[in-house]
C-alpha cells in the first residue's frame, strides 16, 4: 500500500514535471502567436468598437456597436457581401471541379510526373499582384495579347474588364487561373494516398470505373477535400488584391467586394474603426461558412 | 607557433572590426532622405538632377517610385506611425486638406524664415492650392498638372475628314469651342476617322473622377460655389455627365470603363486616338520621336473646349513625426529642388512649373514654345473640392460615375448620388 502510494505519487509529480516542461517549451511560441495574432485582433476589436479614425487616432470614446450599424446602413455594403458570397461560391466550386479533374489525370500520370507539378506550382508561388498585373496585360482590351489572339480569328475581342458583364467573370478567371493548382495539389497528394485494396476488391467484383469514382474515391477524399474547400473559402473571401490592381471594383460596382470595401472605409474614407468593423463581419460570414461546412461534411463523412 | 597564429587571427578580426566601425561611422555621417515618388516624367527630371545636390550638400535622396493610386495608403500608413520611412514628401493636391488637418505635416514657415526662401515667384493660385492650409504653409508648390485637350493636328488638317465632317454636320473640321462640339466630333473620329475619338481614362476612382472635372468646369458646372455651398447638381452638371457618358459610349476605345492614364497615354502614342483629356506636360512626351514615332509632330495642346479644365498639382512637405535634423535636411532639398535655378534647369528638361519666373524664362520658351498654351490652361483651371475627405470623394464621384457610365444608374440619378455624398462629406469634414 505504501510502496503504490509512494509509486503513484512520484508518477503524478512526474507527471506534473512532463507538463510544467511542457508548458516551459511552449511558452516562447505561445508568447509569439499572442503577440503577433492575438494583438493586432485584439487591437481590431477595439477600433471596431471605438471613434478612432486616421484624422482623429484616439480609441476614446468608445462607441459600442455604431460602427458596425453605420457600415450596415450603407447599400453598398449589403451589395458588397452578396457579391462576395456569389464570388466566393462560383471561385471555390470551378477551382474543386477543375482541380479534382487535374489531379485525377494526374494521379494516372506516371512519367514526367515532377514536371508537371512543378508547373503546375508556378501559378501559386506567384504572388496575387504579379498575377493581377500580368493579366491586366494581357487582357487589356486594345494592346493586350488576348484580344490579338481574338483579331487574328476576325473578332474585335471583348472588354474584359470595361464592361459590367464580363469584369465580374473576368476577376474569377483570373483568381481561379492562380489558385486552382492548389486545390489541384492537396487533391493530388489525397489520391495519392489513398488505399489499392478497396479499389482491387471493387475490380473483383466487377465495378467500373465511374462506380470506383463515385463508391470509393469520392467517399474516401472527402476529409481532403473538406479541407481544401475551407482553406480555398477563406482564401476567396479576402480577395482583395486582384480587385485592387484589375477592376477598382468597378465598372460600376460590378466587382466591389467586401474586402475592397472595407480597405476604402479604412484608407481613403480614414474611418479605421468602420474598417475594421467591416472586416469583423467578414471575419463573422467565413466562420459561420467554415463551421457549417465543416460540420455538413463530418455529418455526411 | 600556435600562440602566435591566435594573435595574428585576432589582429586580423580586430583590424577588420575598426576598418568596419570606421566604415560605418562615415556612412552615419552622410544623411539619406527618403521619398515616395509618383512615377511621372516630372521625377525622372528630378531623379536626374539628385547627383547634383548630393555633391553641393552631401546629403543624398533616394525616391522610391510608385502610380498614383499606390501612393496615398503607403503615405497615410507610414505617417500614422511614430517615425516616417520617408522624410520628404510629395503631396497631391487632394490631400492637401487631409494630410494637415490629420496633424502630419510640419509649419514649413520657420524653415521658410531662417533661409530666406523666397515665396513670391510662385503662382498664388499655386500657393492656395498645394500651399497654405487654413493660413498654414504646410507645402512647396512642386508642378503642376492642369489638364487640357491634347490633340492631333493632322487629323484635324486631314482634307478627307475634313469633306466628311463637312457632309455630316455641315460645320469646318477644326478645333471645338464647346463641350458638346467635342464630343460630337470625337464621335465623328471613331465613325469615320479610323481611330478613337477620344483616349478615356474611366477606371472608377482618381481617373474617371479628374476626366470628368474637366467636362464639369467646360460646360460650366462646378462642384462648390462661393460660399463653399454644394452646387454639383445643376443643369450645366447634368449637361456635363450625359456628354460625358455618350463619349465614353461612343466616342471613346474599347476598354475606357477600365482605361488609367497609362492606358491612354499608351493608345494615344500609338497613333491610335484623335483626342485626350489630360495634364498638359503629357504633350512633350507625346511629341518625342523617340517616345511616340507614330505622333510626334502632330500633337497639340489646347484649353479644355469651353475654356476651364481641372487644375491640379503636387506639393513638398515635411512630415511632423521626424527628427530636427532630417526635417533640415528636407528642407534643404525642397529649397534646392524648387528654388530658381533647378526650376529652369528643370524647364529646360520639360517640368511643368509651379514658378512664374521659369514660364518666362527665354531659353525655356524658346525650347517649348507651347508653354504659353500652358500658362492658358493652368491660368484657366479650376479646382476639385479639396477638403478632409477629398480622397474619399474621389471614390464616392467615380463609382457613381461609372455607374451612368456603365449604363446602370440614369446621369440624372448619379449626379444626385454625387453631389449628396459630397455635401455629407463636407458637413462631416466641419
Amino acid at each position: 500500500m505504501t510502496d503504490l502510494a509512494i509509486e503513484g505519487g512520484r508518477a503524478g509529480r512526474t507527471r506534473d514535471r512532463w507538463a510544467v516542461t511542457g508548458w516551459k517549451f511552449a511558452l516562447p511560441g505561445l508568447s509569439m502567436i499572442a503577440i503577433v495574432m492575438g494583438f493586432p485582433l485584439v487591437y481590431a476589436v477595439l477600433l471596431s468598437l471605438s471613434s478612432f479614425t486616421l484624422l482623429h487616432p484616439k480609441l476614446q470614446p468608445f462607441i459600442g456597436l455604431e460602427n458596425f450599424s453605420t457600415v450596415m446602413a450603407d447599400e453598398y455594403f449589403w451589395h458588397s457581401v452578396w457579391l462576395t458570397i456569389k464570388y466566393s461560391s462560383i471561385t471555390v466550386t470551378a477551382e474543386f471541379l477543375l482541380g479534382l479533374g487535374v489531379a485525377l489525370m494526374l494521379n494516372r500520370v506516371v512519367r514526367l510526373k515532377a514536371v508537371y507539378f512543378a508547373v503546375l506550382t508556378i501559378p501559386m508561388a506567384m504572388s496575387p499582384v504579379s498575377v493581377a498585373l500580368i493579366w491586366h496585360m494581357l487582357l487589356q482590351p486594345n494592346l493586350g495579347i488576348v484580344n490579338r489572339l481574338f483579331e487574328l480569328f476576325g473578332h474585335p475581342g471583348f472588354d474584359w474588364l470595361g464592361s459590367t458583364g464580363l469584369a465580374f467573370w473576368s476577376v474569377v478567371f483570373v483568381d481561379v487561373w492562380q489558385q486552382v493548382s492548389f486545390v489541384i495539389l492537396i487533391l493530388a497528394a489525397g489520391l495519392a494516398s489513398l488505399p489499392r485494396e478497396p479499389y482491387e476488391a471493387a475490380s473483383v467484383d466487377g465495378a467500373n470505373e465511374l462506380q470506383q469514382f463515385w463508391y470509393l474515391t469520392l467517399p474516401m477524399l472527402r476529409p481532403i477535400a473538406a479541407i481544401a474547400i475551407i482553406i480555398q473559402l477563406i482564401n476567396e473571401f479576402r480577395t482583395y488584391d486582384l480587385v485592387y490592381v484589375l477592376t477598382k471594383g468597378g465598372p460600376g460596382i460590378s466587382t466591389d467586394l467586401l474586402s475592397y470595401f472595407a480597405y476604402k472605409r479604412a484608407f481613403l474614407g480614414l474611418t479605421i474603426n468602420e474598417g475594421s468593423a467591416t472586416s469583423f463581419v467578414l471575419l463573422g460570414m467565413v466562420l459561420v461558412l467554415t463551421v457549417l461546412f465543416f460540420r455538413i461534411i463530418t455529418r455526411k463523412a | 607557433m600556435r600562440f602566435r597564429h591566435l594573435t595574428a587571427w585576432l589582429g586580423g578580426i580586430s583590424l577588420a572590426a575598426l576598418m568596419t566601425a570606421g566604415a560605418n561611422t562615415a556612412h552615419a555621417d552622410q544623411i539619406t532622405l527618403h521619398a515616395l515618388m509618383e512615377d511621372v516624367p516630372e521625377t525622372q527630371i528630378i531623379e536626374a538632377m539628385l547627383p547634383q545636390f548630393e555633391k553641393d550638400t552631401g546629403i543624398k535622396v533616394e525616391f522610391q517610385k510608385l502610380v498614383y493610386s499606390e501612393m496615398h495608403d503607403k503615405l497615410v500608413t507610414q505617417l500614422t506611425g511614430q517615425s516616417s520611412y520617408y522624410n520628404v514628401l510629395e503631396v497631391d493636391f487632394l490631400w492637401a486638406g487631409e494630410f494637415p488637418e490629420a496633424g502630419w505635416l510640419a509649419d514649413l514657415k520657420p524653415f521658410v524664415d531662417k533661409s530666406g526662401f523666397d515665396l513670391k515667384p510662385f503662382f498664388p493660385s499655386m500657393l492656395d492650392l498645394v500651399g497654405y492650409h487654413k493660413g498654414t504653409l504646410y507645402m512647396i508648390p512642386m508642378y503642376n498638372y492642369s489638364m487640357g485637350l491634347i490633340y492631333r493636328t493632322d487629323l484635324l488638317a486631314d482634307a478627307k475628314l475634313a469633306g466628311a465632317y463637312k457632309a455630316a454636320t455641315g460645320k469646318d473640321l477644326a478645333l471645338p469651342a464647346s463641350l458638346a462640339e467635342y464630343v460630337a466630333l470625337s464621335k465623328f473620329m471613331k465613325a469615320s476617322g479610323g481611330v478613337a475619338g477620344a483616349a478615356m481614362q474611366g477606371q472608377r476612382g482618381d481617373p474617371n473622377s479628374m476626366e470628368f472635372s474637366n467636362y464639369l468646369f467646360s460646360a460650366g458646372g462646378a462642384y462648390l460655389d462661393k460660399d463653399r455651398k454644394v452646387v454639383l447638381n445643376s443643369p450645366e452638371g447634368l449637361k456635363a455627365l450625359e456628354l460625358y457618358v455618350d463619349n465614353i459610349k461612343n466616342g471613346a476605345q474599347q476598354g475606357a470603363l477600365s482605361a488609367t492614364l497609362d492606358d491612354t497615354y499608351r493608345l494615344m502614342c500609338d497613333g491610335k486616338a484623335f483626342s485626350m483629356v489630360t495634364y498638359w506636360w503629357m504633350l512633350p512626351q507625346l511629341d518625342s520621336k523617340e517616345k511616340c514615332p507614330n505622333v510626334a509632330g502632330k500633337v497639340a495642346l489646347a484649353v479644355m473646349p469651353g475654356g476651364h479644365g481641372e487644375s491640379g498639382g503636387w506639393g513638398w512637405a515635411i512630415p511632423k513625426n521626424e527628427s530636427p535634423e532630417l526635417q533640415e535636411a528636407a528642407w534643404k532639398f525642397i529649397s534646392w529642388v524648387q528654388g530658381e535655378k533647378i526650376s529652369i534647369a528643370r524647364g529646360l528638361e520639360g517640368h511643368a512649373p509651379v514658378r512664374s519666373d521659369t514660364y518666362e524664362n527665354k531659353d525655356v520658351l524658346a525650347k517649348y514654345p507651347f508653354y504659353k498654351q500652358a500658362l492658358d490652361v493652368v491660368a484657366s483651371g479650376q479646382s476639385f473640392p479639396i477638403f478632409a475627405y477629398s480622397a474619399q470623394y474621389e471614390d464616392v464621384l467615380g463609382r457613381q460615375l461609372s455607374l451612368a457610365a456603365s449604363g446602370e444608374s440614369k446621369p440624372s440619378d448619379a449626379l444626385k448620388e454625387a453631389a449628396d455624398g459630397l455635401d455629407g462629406l463636407m458637413k462631416k469634414s466641419q
